[in-house]
């Protein structure tokens, strides 16, 4: 009762860098992910639509940032730009690499799901002629987010629990928050644990939204 | 006679473009660079009491921020003129090759590996291990541990090293390795263990938050030099940090020094004797 009670002041103590770390999570995530996504839907339409050099440029981008570690990205992007000149602070090289590692990820699901779709459906959308514009947005794209989604929402809980990875260039997120919290009052289990229901929070928060976006999307039975 | 001519007008041409461009490269000493940005730049921590951490007020304190004062109040006139990027231990070296900070001073240590990276400052501490043990416990002093041999049960921070670091100082006594700071204090609170073998600086910022619950042993052992970091190729600068640091030890600041000191590790610094400088004795 007595440790409950002081880890409780602790928290209280702690509670506006807690907030503040809480915010900085949320955002770099919001942030990474909706960059990440739109251009994931460009890189997924290069992928499925672009010619044979627009698809191998395509293809080798996502092959090669597929292929490394988040925690590669992060460094790069912190410390490869401020050699030629361009010096991003350690939130903006942040998103920019989660930005980018997700938008990989997303091209690639899109390619999945537009390939899923029967060749038929392009070529009655061009019989009856709709322009490529018209066919994506009304005949493929509606059928393919119902496909995404879900490995959507698996992507963004992905960018949240690798926003912790920022933690390295000195971004402070929740988790170097946390850190800065127990090299004060040790109280490393309670803490972490803490940090840890946070997060989950975030991602089940996450979760409901494409539950609610597939509800909304799904085909009426 | 003419090639003779020449080549004195080559030599002469060379030497007047060699001395501009090591003028050109005075002119861009990160000094001077420091000082028309009007503020220091200072690489540094905040998961590690006493030297970089947030207190209870979110505000970023400890024995390796107030070096950061220290400097700036010496470029300045102003300790706050100062701004801290947050790195971690990883990232001390690659921000100071980069440019990402003028100045890195987070508890490193030297070591002549790092010193081939980066240019080394004079130091700032000396740190070594420590044996911590609580008030009124069944030994009272560095020579009992030692006397009693195995009975002894040392707490350490778990590490490759730690069982040879305990050895060091006390051969026979046992080793217990915990994964956390907080779990070897704790061991020596429910009485697992009857010391604790720890960083110094550590021992000493524990003690002043727990005053009069345990004591030092008194023996100190595993030295190592705590010193800040500069890119290498930049003497002016260099020595412009060396010089602030030095006059924060024996000179101008040693008052700023010392009450800093005595904050973070709890003890109290005599004055260098004044006289003939103490450097050359």
């Amino acid at each position: 009762m007595n440790d409950l009670m002081l880890f409780l002041n602790e928290v209280w103590i702690a509670r506006l860098a807690l907030l503040r770390g809480l915010g900085v999570t949320v955002s770099i995530s919001l942030l990474a992910i909706l960059a990440g996504s739109l251009l994931g839907v460009g890189v997924g339409l290069g992928l499925v639509y672009g010619n044979r050099l627009l698809r191998l440029v395509f293809r080798g981008y996502t092959d090669i940032i597929r292929g490394t570690p988040v925690l590669v990205l992060v460094l790069a992007s912190y410390y490869i730009f401020s050699t030629v000149g361009l010096d991003l602070g350690p939130f903006q090289a942040g998103v920019l690499a989660l930005a980018v590692f997700c938008s990989s990820h997303v091209g690639e699901i899109l390619r999945g799901a537009l390939q899923a779709i029967p060749i038929g459906q392009t070529e009655a959308a061009k019989a009856i002629g709709l322009t490529f514009g018209q066919t994506f947005g009304s005949v493929l794209w509606p059928q393919a987010l119902r496909q995404i989604l879900p490995t959507w929402v698996n992507t963004a809980a992905e960018m949240v629990k690798a926003s912790t990875l920022l933690s390295v260039i000195g971004v402070a997120e929740l988790l170097l928050r946390t850190q800065e919290i127990i090299s004060r009052n040790f109280l490393s289990l309670q803490f972490y644990f803490l940090a840890g229901f946070l997060y989950f929070l975030i991602n089940y928060g996450i979760e409901r939204l494409g539950k609610y976006v597939e509800r909304k999307t799904a085909v009426p039975s | 006679m003419n090639a003779i001519l020449r080549a004195g007008a080559i030599a002469l041409a060379t030497s007047i473009f060699l001395s501009g461009a090591a003028f050109a490269q005075q002119a861009t000493s990160r000094l001077d660079e420091v000082l028309a940005r009007g503020h220091l730049i200072v690489g540094t921590g905040s998961t590690n009491a006493p030297w970089h951490f947030k207190g209870a007020d979110d505000k970023l304190q400890g024995f390796d921020v107030d070096m950061g004062h220290i400097i700036a109040k010496a470029l300045f006139n102003d300790p706050d003129k100062v701004e801290f990027v947050n790195q971690s231990s990883d990232a001390r070296i690659p921000n100071i090759t980069t440019g990402k900070v003028d100045i890195t001073c987070q508890f490193m240590t030297v070591t002549g590996a790092r010193a081939q990276q980066v240019a080394f400052t004079i130091p700032y501490y000396r740190e070594g291990v420590g044996l911590m043990m609580k008030a009124g416990g069944a030994y009272k002093d560095y020579a009992e541990l030692k006397a009693a041999g195995s009975k002894v049960t040392v707490a350490v921070l778990q590490n490759v090293y730690a069982e040879d670091m305990v050895h060091a100082a006390l051969p026979q006594a046992k080793v217990d390795q915990y994964d956390a700071q907080d779990l070897i204090y704790q061991a020596l609170n429910s009485g697992r263990a009857d010391a604790v073998a720890t960083d110094q600086s550590s021992i000493g910022w524990f003690m002043i938050q727990n005053a009069g619950r345990y004591v030092d042993a008194g023996y100190g052992w595993g030295p190592q030099t705590y010193a800040c970091a500069v890119k290498r190729g930049d003497q002016d600068w260099l020595n412009f940090v060396n010089t602030a640091l030095h006059e924060a030890m024996s000179g101008v600041e040693f008052d700023t020094y010392a009450k800093s000191f005595k904050t973070w590790f709890g003890k109290d610094l005599p004055p260098p004797q004044i006289g003939f400088p103490v450097e050359f004795k």
